[in-house]
């Protein structure tokens, strides 16, 4: 006796939401706390990992200064906890609106160019946001960076002694990310911006306004940059110029979009779901002091992933080409 | 302003623009010779640098004597990852070449780190801290030498390109490749030998900062960007332009830091940068490929 399709149970049809509640669920079942820290990591890098690919996957303008939004998003919050005692979830705005309008301004300016001009001109303009963040020590620090002291459990200040919250905060994060993200995967907006990628003249003959279809994806891209952060300096206590605008994190960004599949909804998440626990892998045998260890891994899996995998590694997982639009 | 102060930071520029001619040409030899934009140019400079800081602290080989050793060995390591490595992106799109060559630049960096630790290292010369003065403008020796001996190799690859038939062959893989390899030439090579080429003038730029500047494995993302900046600025693929750029940068770089800000120097650079790439994508001195 044979049953039809839709009686049995399908696994690849639950997976996800089995795999959400288990998410959701995870810190009452097993609060340690260096795990969830690991899993805060993953969602962080994760939604970074989004948040650029909205400009450099799906519009394929690859960014090599994204770090520069994520001070824009981590300062101000820092300071203005620090200095002003504003919370974070008020703090975040103004960095938010600074990314944006600076997303814009440089949008204009650098979109003109292609490839490698492109390219390094958002290496530059990372730098020179670092380098203003160094020579403005009265109100960034300089070098020393911002510390952001603890002063106990206090949700007004999103300061939690413990992990659960922030674990669920930086999920709901990641998931502002992938809604956002899905919606431009899945809106006009997507379809031009795939057309801007895969060849730009013709899509200027089909009539795309290039210049405003890139500017915006690269201003949603910098407000989610922002926003996270944002929640870096809550979450950290603890900016410094080379750590939030420097060229480490935006190598670090661009490697869990490519590296799980540029220009696609879920790549990121592999991405993430490989890097972090791969730093922590070779933190754990060569000890923390010589970071050296985990970028060599990377870097070896992106010339990998360029030579023989340019799509990704989620097309290795089942299902896994499918997330291209094309497919 | 005092005349004196500014020859005298114009003279301290352009020193230091002629080691960033140096690593520039080879960086803008191998965009001319197969359009790859060499994101890990500023690493081989560190190779250099870690080399040449390596022989002088077990062998006590002076740098100028060292350079001599980079050279021929990075031009050998450089065909050889040329015909690994970045063969396979060559007419590739951009992000392929992009992307490799960054995970090379990280790959390097972080072995050197791992092995050598992040402190800062220096090449104690002896003529390290001597002076030579002209009038009233000071020549700090060891920038001085370093700057001949660049301009050296600067004029040796310009006469190597001008002169020799292979260094002929190399410009005709750049201007049209197809014709030449009707005429016999093999562009496979011709990538290796650019490569080789533009890496160890990087390297050998590496060795003349060593007795000036601290040897320390994150130091080729400064002139990684630096070389990129000259080579937009003398239009890419253009020698003599990188040659010139350089020199303008050095001067605008030395000018800044004294007349601006001591750690705004680097940040007037860049702001030309982006500015040249915005305005005048082909380069102050004109369009493409000029040898």
């Amino acid at each position: 006796m044979s049953t039809s399709p839709e009686e049995q149970f399908s696994w690849t049809r639950y997976t996800p939401w089995i795999l959400l509640a288990i998410i959701l669920v995870f810190p009452f079942i097993l609060p340690s706390r260096y795990l969830l820290r690991t899993l805060v990591n993953i969602f962080f890098f994760a939604a970074l990992g989004c948040a650029w690919n909205i400009i450099g996957g799906y519009a394929g303008q690859l960014s090599l200064g994204h770090s520069a939004f994520v001070a824009m998003g981590a300062y101000p919050t820092g300071l203005l906890l620090l200095y002003y005692n504003v919370p974070p979830w008020i703090g975040f705005i103004p960095g938010i609106v600074v990314a944006v309008v600076v997303a814009f301004l440089l949008g204009h300016l650098v979109f003109g160019l292609r490839g490698p001009y492109l390219a390094l001109s958002t290496l530059a303009f990372g730098e020179i946001v670092r380098i203003l963040l160094l020579h403005f020590r009265d109100q960034t620090g300089g070098s020393l960076g911002v510390t952001i002291p603890f002063r106990g459990t206090d949700a007004w200040k999103l300061q939690f002694a413990s992990e659960q919250p922030y674990y669920y905060i930086c999920l709901a994060l990641l998931g502002v990310c992938l809604y956002v993200t899905y919606r431009v995967h899945s809106s006009r907006m997507g379809y031009y911006l795939q057309a801007i990628k895969e060849n730009q003249d013709a899509a200027e003959n089909l009539g795309i306004n290039l210049a405003g279809s890139k500017v915006k994806a690269l201003m949603i891209s910098a407000a989610l940059t922002a926003l996270l952060g944002a929640f870096y300096v809550a979450y950290f206590y603890y900016i410094d110029p080379d750590s939030v605008a420097g060229s480490d994190l935006s190598i670090k960004i661009l490697l869990v979009a490519i590296i799980g599949g540029v220009g696609t909804v879920w790549g990121p998440i592999v991405g993430a779901c490989i890097l972090v626990p791969l730093t922590e892998i070779s933190n754990y045998l060569f000890g923390g002091g010589r970071a050296g260890a985990s970028l060599i891994i990377y870097a070896i899996i992106l010339i990998i992933v360029v030579l023989f995998s340019p799509r990704g590694l989620i097309t290795l997982l089942p299902g896994g080409a499918r997330s291209y639009r094309s497919e | 302003m005092d005349a004196e102060i500014v020859l005298q930071a114009m003279v301290n520029g352009l020193m230091v623009g002629g080691v960033y001619a140096l690593i520039a040409v080879g960086l803008t030899l191998i965009f001319g010779v197969m359009n790859v934009v060499n994101f890990a140019h500023g690493e081989f400079v560190m190779l250099g640098m870690v080399m040449t800081y390596l022989l002088h602290r077990f062998f006590g080989m002076d740098p100028g004597v060292s350079i001599l050793l980079v050279i021929p060995l990075m031009l050998g390591v450089g065909a050889l990852i040329q015909k690994g490595l970045i063969s396979r992106v060559v007419g590739q799109p951009d992000e392929a070449q992009i992307l490799l060559t960054l995970g090379l630049s990280v790959l390097l960096t972080n072995i050197v780190l791992l092995f050598m630790g992040p402190d800062y290292r220096s090449v104690k010369t002896t003529y390290k801290l001597s002076v030579w003065a002209v009038g009233p403008i000071l020549f700090s020796v060891p920038r001085l030498l370093a700057f001949i001996v660049a301009m050296a190799f600067s004029g040796i690859l310009w006469l190597f390109l001008t002169k020799t038939d292979l260094g002929k062959g190399l410009r005709a893989v750049a201007e049209k490749p197809e014709v030449a390899t009707l005429m016999g030439i093999n562009p496979r090579r011709m990538h290796m030998l650019a490569f080789g080429i533009g890496i160890s003038l990087a390297a050998g730029a590496g060795s003349i900062l060593t007795p000036f500047f601290y040897t320390f494995p994150s130091v080729g993302g400064m002139f990684v960007l630096i070389a990129f900046v000259v080579v937009v600025l003398g239009g890419m693929g253009n020698i003599p332009g990188a040659i010139v750029g350089a020199l303008a940068i050095g001067i605008t770089e030395s000018l800044t830091s004294q007349f601006v800000a001591l750690d705004l120097a680097m940040l007037g650079v860049f702001i030309i940068f982006v500015l040249v790439l915005v305005f005048k994508p082909s380069g102050i001195l004109g369009k493409g490929k000029v040898y």
